[in-house]
């Protein structure tokens, strides 16, 4: 069993199991959606407001989805096939959020923003 | 013999091994901090670290292909050195005719630095029709002096009664330097191993000089291309070179005790 188990046959093989593994996981996890909420400065649901997706590349920054938020102020976006994004959201009358950076381990990875995007009276729409 | 305190050596050598170890150090902070390198003054912890240079770094080249490419040309080159340094130091230990010559010749030949030997090895891979290609990467390095000789002294430690054996029970010469020699001489087999793979690895100018598809490009040239298009992303190109670095000092440390041992057994007979 000697020339199975060695250090050279265990490493490759811990390699391979955690590559192997971490496709797994990225098949599972991979179908591009993006969810989050848009809320006021008091932290009330804004319906209607307009959210932009944009890619983050390595030296710029381009839209490439934008959608609305519905009653409760929830949006997604589905299949942007990018790793590193960048959000936007405004509305007329509300104020307008900053740059939130949504950073991906895989590109399409499924994520939930843990926090609402706060549009801001200070950010004009 | 007196018998001083092993402290001071200690600590010496334990000072020596962070100053070696501060760049590596150093590479790896920047990957995950992404941190300017002429930052003043410069943090040594690193500051909010995030594993998403290498992500940025893995999608802005096409990793997998230049992985694989210095992945196929470095098993080639492992493959070649090993059999044609093996059979070169085996020869070496026999007396013939012209030997002293042939030494002497290799280790003139080992004065002539790559660099004056680009333009014949590149006409001669273009007349095999080898350019843009694996084979063509692999072939200036397919034998290596230095290794020829490490496989020379671990042979010449072996007890020549056992070859002398072997040939009274009829054991032809390729199998008593294969079945016999190889075995007995693992540690220059290791040093052989990590010292090509690493040259293979590294290499950088004679893959620059003779590809010119980019899916065919190995590690190395994907490191240049990726300072020439991103020069601001600190980050993501410490990120690409802390990916480059990992294969080699995953194959050194495997190998390490073999390697050392392989360097040395030319210090000693028996």
């Amino acid at each position: 069993m000697g020339w199975i188990l060695n250090r050279v046959t265990v490493t490759f093989a811990l390699i391979a199991a955690v590559v192997i593994g971490w496709n797994l996981y990225v098949v599972r996890h991979d179908d591009g959606i993006l969810e989050g909420r848009v809320v006021d400065q008091a932290g009330a649901p804004v319906a209607g407001a307009h959210v932009v997706l944009n890619e983050q590349t390595l030296v710029s920054l381009a839209p490439i989805a934008e959608t609305k938020t519905d009653a409760q102020g929830r949006f997604t976006f589905e299949r942007h096939d990018r790793h590193a994004l960048v959000l936007t959201a405004g509305k007329d009358g509300v104020g307008a959020s900053g740059r939130i950076e949504v950073r991906l381990y895989f590109r399409n990875q499924n994520r939930v923003m843990s926090e609402p995007i706060a549009l801001g009276a200070d950010r004009p729409a | 013999m007196h018998n001083y305190p092993r402290w001071p050596i200690h600590a010496a050598l334990i000072l020596v091994s962070l100053v070696m170890l501060v760049p590596f150090y150093w590479v790896f902070k920047t990957s995950i901090t992404g941190e300017n390198i002429f930052v003043y003054p410069p943090s040594l912890i690193p500051v909010d670290p995030q594993p998403f240079f290498y992500v940025d770094a893995w999608y802005a080249i096409p990793f997998p292909y230049f992985f694989m490419n210095s992945v196929i040309v470095a098993v080639m080159v492992i493959a070649a050195n090993l059999v044609i340094n093996a059979a070169a130091g085996f020869a070496l230990t026999k007396e013939f005719a012209g030997k002293r010559w042939i030494v002497l010749l290799f280790l003139a030949c080992m004065m002539i630095p790559f660099h004056a030997t680009i333009v014949p090895a590149y006409l001669v891979t273009s007349h095999l029709g080898l350019l843009n290609t694996h084979l063509g990467l692999a072939l200036p390095a397919f034998s290596h002096i230095i290794c020829i000789f490490l496989f020379k002294a671990s042979f010449d430690a072996i007890p020549p009664s056992l070859i002398q054996a072997a040939k009274i029970d009829g054991v032809p010469e390729w199998q008593i330097m294969f079945r016999i020699l190889l075995p007995l001489a693992r540690p220059a087999v290791a040093a052989n191993v990590i010292l090509s793979f690493i040259w293979s690895w590294n290499d950088f100018l004679w893959p620059l000089i003779i590809i010119r598809d980019v899916e065919m490009q190995t590690l190395p040239l994907g490191l240049s291309t990726f300072l020439a298009y991103f020069e601001d992303t600190t980050g993501s190109l410490y990120a690409f070179c802390v990916m480059v670095l990992a294969p080699g000092l995953l194959v050194f440390l495997l190998a390490q005790r073999q390697f050392i041992e392989g360097l040395t057994s030319g210090a000693r007979k028996g």
